[in-house]
């Protein structure tokens, strides 16, 4: 299989190269819904302009990345280009490997679960078979990689990609189950920005489930290894945030990079949900406003742990896709990392049911982004209104394919164990419903 | 100061532009000038001459010129501005055009010119500000050390009412009128349509036009300016606050910007440490001799510079604690027997 990866790869190395080099890369590179104040280029370049001379980048309100990702681009910046084509490369090469793994855990369970007489007899179509498999890991790397959101986010050189690499060696690392790697991957993708540490739940979940661990409160096995994975982690999200501390010899990354993302001072348009209520609403209420925003990201981790707890990696794909919905400044190469994850599912298509209203809705939106914005700013027919309400649709489009998603995944688990065809008391056919 | 709004107030800012650009002309900079014009002649739509304002009806003189500053316009000047300026207390934010930065070496001279009545002078038609609050303020000022002697010129009807109410020392006050006369204006333009210029003013500006920075004309001078003859009012002046004869006060003293100069024949030695101090620096780093214009940076050097090399680089021990944390997360996760390989 590495051929095709081989050439997907190439493929997508001139794509990104040929947009670099023609005339749309500079007005890429300044969407707003590609480059948040969070992940922006130029910023970069300002905030190491900045300490060049003599001034702390995080002393103005401009620069938002770690002391890390100035050390990696203080040696890197004049191969930013080559950074970020490798960096995507990165990616779609780590997801691609933990897919495969993947695909054989879900092979051995279901085998283990078919011996073990625990599916219903009628469901022999549900089964996924290697056969079909065969192809996914390199479907996911192709979604990934030639995805136009993630193209556009390469090209306008957004270290939203940096981050995604960093929460793709996370999964590969979780999948091939070393604990340790796991927590400094994840330890990384907290540090760089701060909500995958909800991504903490599935992966516990998942190594629990690959040391053969039973999820019950009482056992002391299940604590043992809970604690062991949070220390790691603790440990190495406090190590790395030490010695960022020795890069300038201040603390001043520490409200610049958390107490940005978390008090959403800069109301800039993006594709998320924060920016427009924060403009309308009154002094007094922002405080309250920003805390209901901030913990509706993290308030879904504990329902879905339980209700997905047999389900690990389901669950990692529907967080990742919740955090890139509700993070303070989304853009579309968040958006990019949770839809490669969609051909893993793609047997779970019959039971979608909205799915084509949902893509129409997400293309739509994705073309109409750019449009309204210019009717708003250039042209002065249009309002911010107008803009929001393009953002609001595009999220309902992902919250709906989303929970599309969620359903479909939990009716197919319910058909497996209760088989295909249902009745209810009095043998009329029934039907499944999501309450 | 220029107080009114208006078209038909074009004498007033004709007032104000006549003793800014004597001011000028003797020598004090923009930077030491505050000008305050309530309204734009020079550009009004009524005005049938646009980017002039002249002083006189045979157009012999354009008071605007090329290079007027003015400091606070329009709805800028308020009385709180106003007050402001003189007392020196103002947001942090006003920029230094906007200020005036005396000191207790300061002579300051302050024009008042616009509509006014028996203690009070109208700002913009809408708000006054009367004589006790102006004593008050250069009282502040004497308080504050903000000059060290002041100079008070207004031209307005009753004006001599402004002035009856200062009490600190150090300020000469000179008024156009006497309280129950109106200061009467000098002559209409038919061009133009409106009066150009008041007469007090007008024969100041005469008076001063003859000034140039080397005279020694005083203020006994000034107030000879204008008698009821020529002006119909009675213009008065004030000096009992002032501590020196106003015979020995030269108009340049607050008209003009000239600086006492004195030629000293005998040698002065400075602080005798100063020459240890010198002798400190080794004899060739000092250049011997001065570098020709073309030689100070040569045409190849500026053509081919190279990008400038970068000045902050990240500290040694962050870099060696990143490495080494790298390192052991690679040791810990593949084992220890690649070390071998390493080495």
């Amino acid at each position: 299989m590495a051929a095709p990866l081989v050439l997907v790869v190439l493929a997508a190395v001139t794509v990104r190269a040929a947009l670099f080099r023609s005339s749309l890369a500079a007005f890429i590179a300044e969407r707003v819904e590609v480059a948040s104040p969070l992940n922006a280029w130029k910023r970069v370049v300002e905030g190491l302009a900045l300490l060049d001379l003599g001034v702390s980048p995080y002393s103005g309100a401009i620069f938002h990345e770690t002391p890390l990702i100035i050390y990696l681009f203080h040696f890197l910046i004049e191969y930013a280009e080559l950074v970020f084509m490798v960096t995507d490369v990165l990616t779609a090469v780590a997801l691609y490997l933990a897919i495969q793994d993947f695909n054989k855990v879900v092979f051995k369970k279901q085998k283990l679960l078919i011996e073990l007489d625990k599916y219903a007899p009628d469901v022999a179509e549900l089964i996924q078979t290697p056969l079909e498999m065969h192809y996914i890991p390199l479907k996911v790397a192709l979604f990934y990689l030639l995805n136009p959101y993630s193209v556009m986010s390469c090209v306008a050189k957004s270290t939203c990609a940096i981050n995604n690499s960093v929460i793709a060696f996370f999964i590969l690392a979780t999948i091939k189950g070393s604990a340790f790697l796991s927590a400094v991957f994840l330890a990384l993708a907290t540090y760089q920005s701060l909500y995958p540490l909800t991504l903490f739940a599935p992966a516990l979940l998942y190594l629990l489930q690959r040391q053969f661990i039973p999820i019950k409160l009482k056992s002391k096995s299940f604590w043992l290894y809970t604690m062991q994975y949070a220390s790691l982690y603790l440990c190495s999200l406090v190590v790395i945030i030490c010695l960022s501390f020795f890069l300038l010899n201040s603390w001043d990354f520490i409200p610049s990079v958390y107490g940005f993302i978390l008090s959403v001072p800069d109301l800039t348009p993006n594709i998320g949900l924060f920016w427009y209520f924060f403009a309308e609403m009154f002094e007094h209420f922002s405080l309250f406003f920003v805390c209901v925003f901030q913990i509706n990201v993290f308030f879904y981790t504990i329902p879905l742990a339980i209700k997905l707890k047999e389900h690990p990696v389901f669950f990692m794909f529907v967080q990742i896709a919740i955090i890139s919905i509700f993070k303070s400044y989304p853009t579309v190469g968040d958006v990019a990392l949770y839809m490669a994850f969609l051909p893993v599912w793609s047997h779970l298509y019959r039971f979608l049911r909205n799915i084509f209203i949902l893509s129409c809705v997400l293309i739509f939106c994705s073309f109409l982004f750019p449009v309204l914005w210019h009717l708003w700013i250039y042209a002065g027919s249009a309002n911010s209104n107008f803009y929001y309400a393009i953002t609001l649709t595009f999220n309902i489009g992902q919250i709906l394919l989303i929970s599309d998603y969620f359903y479909a995944f939990l009716r197919r688990e319910y058909y497996l164990t209760h088989g295909l065809h249902l009745t209810r008391q009095d043998g009329t056919e029934a039907m499944l419903v999501l309450k | 100061v220029c107080t009114s709004r208006f078209w038909f107030n074009y004498r007033h800012v004709a007032n104000t532009l006549s003793v800014y650009r004597s001011v000028k002309r003797l020598g004090i900079p923009d930077s030491h000038i505050v000008l305050m014009l309530a309204d734009d002649m020079a550009c009004n739509p009524r005005n049938p001459k646009p980017a002039t304002v002249f002083s006189h009806k045979n157009m012999e003189l354009n008071v605007y010129g090329d290079d007027v500053e003015v400091d606070y316009r329009s709805y800028e000047v308020t009385v709180e501005n106003f007050l402001r300026v003189l007392t020196g207390r103002i947001p942090p934010s006003t920029p230094r055009s906007k200020r005036l930065l005396s000191d207790d070496r300061s002579n300051i001279l302050i024009y008042m010119t616009g509509h006014g009545g028996n203690g009070f002078l109208k700002f913009q038609d809408s708000e006054e500000i009367t004589n006790v609050e102006l004593a008050d303020a250069f009282e502040q000022m004497w308080q504050k050390r903000r000059y060290n002697e002041l100079l008070f010129i207004i031209d307005t009807c009753q004006g001599a009412s402004m002035y009856e109410r200062f009490y600190s020392p150090n300020i000469m006050a000179l008024a156009s009128s006497q309280v129950g006369e109106d200061s009467l204006s000098h002559q209409p333009d038919l061009g133009i349509g409106v009066h150009l210029m008041d007469r007090y003013t007008f024969y100041v500006l005469e008076f001063l036009e003859e000034i140039h920075p080397a005279s020694q004309t005083n203020m006994n001078d000034l107030f000879q300016v204008c008698p009821k003859s020529l002006c119909v009012s009675t213009p008065g002046h004030r000096t009992d606050l002032f501590q020196r004869d106003p015979r020995n006060v030269l108009i340049t003293d607050f008209f003009g910007s000239v600086r006492k100069v004195e030629i000293t024949a005998e040698t002065v030695a400075l602080d005798r440490g100063l020459a240890a101090f010198e002798s400190k620096f080794p004899e060739d780093e000092l250049a011997t001799e001065p570098l020709k214009y073309a030689e100070q940076l040569p045409v190849a050097q500026i053509i081919h510079q190279k990008p400038k090399q970068k000045d902050w680089h990240p500290p040694g021990g962050f870099i060696l604690g990143l490495w080494a944390l790298i390192i052991m997360v690679f040791f810990k996760t593949y084992g220890i027997k690649h070390m071998k390989h390493v080495f």
